[in-house]
């Protein structure tokens, strides 16, 4: 396998192993969860490759991962001390651990090759740079198959607990009185989402693993509302989106998160703008009716109408710390 | 103490100190409103957003008057790529079945993909003094020239102007959205006016927090001063404030301790004032909520021993 098409594999299996998730992050309302947990990560790979050196080994990734559920467990736990409005739990924490992480960072340990720049891009290229080979033949770079092992659990994951991941997602109520343990599965599907998110630090740095978990996710969701659909829709644009991003990227010498990032985002730029130019123009039919769905009042109803008693938010749904 | 009085009185650190409280003061202060909104974290996608504007305005510049690092021209492309991105999320949300935390995701995703591949056309292009460009990733205080430091001035003076004009709009809209409809203020204006705000807190602090880390600027000085205060107008200077002193401390440590980046020692300064607050906090803390628990539950043993069984 020659190096470009290495680079180029790593790409767009990173690309896919991060989209599935993205699809239930979305629709439980934690898509800002994964900027948290995104950043919260840092202080546990650096305090890793200081400790082992490389990112290889899957333990490593798993110690990591669990800074990143670090985040999830403390937002909770701020929400429910009822002290705080509306997402502040989550923008308190993550930047407390990031900063945390930059400072280890900038302190430069000799065995660390770690900097700012591959902290906000990662180094698809380092990455990419040890090949595995059998009897002398490549077969691409080491980490891809790292990052293939993590797209086989996700999707291990995802198939083996579909209908309890459908369930808890669209009505937590029901499926907590039906006796399906809630909880439990979302902290073992948050973890799941925070090793993902590390396994990618290489192809992503940790900035931009957002815009691979959720922009295909929601891009499929303009298409679609069918979990089903969603999934089958997230895996093609996450997967144009990638290879895409890799050949601006290719073609400018840049960093090939941040184009994949881009790319992604025109992506859903252009599903929605056509949305929008088509209802336009079904409406322009019609326009003398009056409109329909114009806008009663503010978005911004329920603005901290709770400060001075401020209360604890519902504990049986596991995403309603997201923004409204 | 003295090499402290020393590290004060040398100009350059005193350029660096006074630019860090202003910051601090009129993001903190100005954050207050994003908190009450119950949405922190747009903070973090106005930050973002805006290397996509510093990026494209560096070009800009270029290109028009020979040379891109004007603070004042970067910091204005860099409040309209702020606003245009809570435009688009704002967008997303109306006409889409996509919540707000995933248009958030997407706004973020798009601006600061975009500013990255941006910075890299910078980097590679014929464009002069690009190298303080990344100062404004993750901050650098020291860096602060007193250019700078008029452009944070004159940010800081229109915000708070703008603050001050708008008090009782902002109050009111703040607490009762619909009231605030009812009584005649449109949500519509007061809504934009209230995000602009909350963008110029954000750009100022740039080049001091970096726009990673800017986020925190926004959430906790105002979720500290939240647990000590009932009023608006206390949160206000109580958030200030607390931004302001969290700026001095954070920018002094990482002056003495050298080659730290200094938005990171901000925020970790910032974090530890939050902790303090909601432990101690009288009433609403969680150490005085802890004691008042204890005592009900011996009060009410002592009641209950009193009773006939």
């Amino acid at each position: 396998m020659s190096f470009v098409v290495g680079v180029a594999a790593l790409a767009l299996v990173t690309a896919l192993a991060c989209a599935l998730p993205g699809v239930f992050l979305l629709l439980r309302r934690d898509a800002m969860t994964v900027e948290a947990v995104s950043h919260a990560v840092l202080p546990g790979i650096v305090v890793g490759l200081i400790v082992a050196g490389s990112l290889d080994s899957p333990i490593l990734i798993l110690a990591a991962a669990l800074t990143g559920l670090l985040v999830v467990l403390g937002a909770e736990y701020l929400q429910g001390t009822g002290l705080l409005e509306g997402d502040a739990p989550l923008g308190l924490v993550f930047p407390a651990l990031f900063s945390i992480g930059i400072i280890l960072v900038s302190q430069r340990f000799s065995n660390v090759h770690l900097d700012e720049h591959v902290v906000l891009v990662g180094d698809l290229n380092l990455a990419a740079f040890i090949h595995l080979e059998v009897a002398g033949v490549s077969l691409g770079p080491r980490y891809l198959y790292v990052m293939l092992a993590v797209l086989l659990l996700n999707v291990g994951f995802i198939a083996r607990f579909y209908k309890e991941l459908k369930i808890t997602t669209f009505d937590p109520t029901l499926a907590e009185l039906l006796g399906f343990r809630v909880r439990r599965l979302h902290y073992a599907f948050m973890f799941l989402v925070s090793v993902t998110i590390t396994a990618a630090f290489y192809a992503a740095g940790s900035i931009l693993t957002v815009a691979l978990m959720i922009v295909p996710a929601a891009t499929a969701h303009l298409v679609t509302k069918r979990l089903s659909h969603m999934l089958a829709w997230t895996v093609v644009i996450a997967a144009v989106g990638a290879l895409a991003g890799f050949g601006v990227a290719y073609a400018l010498d840049a960093a090939t998160s941040g184009a994949m990032a881009l790319m992604l985002g025109l992506v859903f730029s252009a599903v929605f703008g056509f949305q929008r130019a088509q209802a336009l123009w079904q409406t322009r039919g019609r326009r003398r009716e009056g409109r329909a769905d114009a806008p009663v009042i503010a978005p911004a109803h329920d603005v901290a109408r709770e400060v001075g008693t401020a209360n604890a938010v519902n504990a049986t749904e596991p995403a309603s710390h997201a923004a409204r | 103490m003295d090499a402290l009085f020393g590290l004060v009185s040398d100009h350059t650190v005193r350029t660096v100190l006074l630019g860090s409280t202003i910051v601090g003061f009129v993001s903190g202060a100005l954050g207050s409103f994003a908190y009450l909104r119950r949405q922190s974290l747009m903070g973090d996608v106005v930050s973002h957003a805006a290397l996509l504007g510093i990026a494209a305005a560096f070009i800009v510049a270029s290109l028009v008057v020979g040379s891109g690092h004007h603070t004042l021209v970067l910091l204005l492309g860099a409040a309209l790529a702020g606003v245009a991105s809570i435009l688009f999320a704002n967008l997303v949300v109306r006409h889409s079945r996509i919540t707000m935390d995933g248009a958030m995701a997407v706004a973020l995703a798009l601006f600061f993909g975009g500013g990255l591949t941006l910075m890299r056309v910078i980097q590679t292009g014929p464009f002069t003094q690009r190298s303080g460009l990344n100062a404004y990733i993750f901050g650098r205080a020291a860096a602060i020239t007193r250019a700078d430091l008029l452009v944070i001035a004159l940010f800081a003076a229109v915000a708070l102007v703008f603050l001050l004009l708008n008090w009782r709009v902002f109050k009111l809209y703040s607490f009762d959205a619909v009231l605030s409809e009812l009584v005649g203020y449109r949500a519509r204006l007061v809504e934009p006016l209230l995000q602009v705000t909350i963008v110029l807190a954000v750009v100022i602090g740039l080049k001091v927090v970096g726009l990673i880390l800017m986020v925190a600027f926004v959430v906790a000085p105002a979720s500290a001063a939240r647990q000590w205060t009932r009023s608006l107008e206390g949160m206000v200077v109580l958030a200030g404030a607390f931004g302001a002193l969290a700026a001095v401390v954070g920018t002094l440590l990482s002056v003495v301790a050298g080659d730290v980046p200094t938005g990171p020692v901000i925020v970790l300064v910032l974090t530890a004032i939050v902790a303090v607050s909601l432990l101690f906090a009288p009433r609403r803390g969680l150490v005085a909520r802890g004691l008042r628990r204890r005592a009900q539950r011996r009060g009410s043993r002592a009641s209950s021993e009193g009773l006939p069984a």
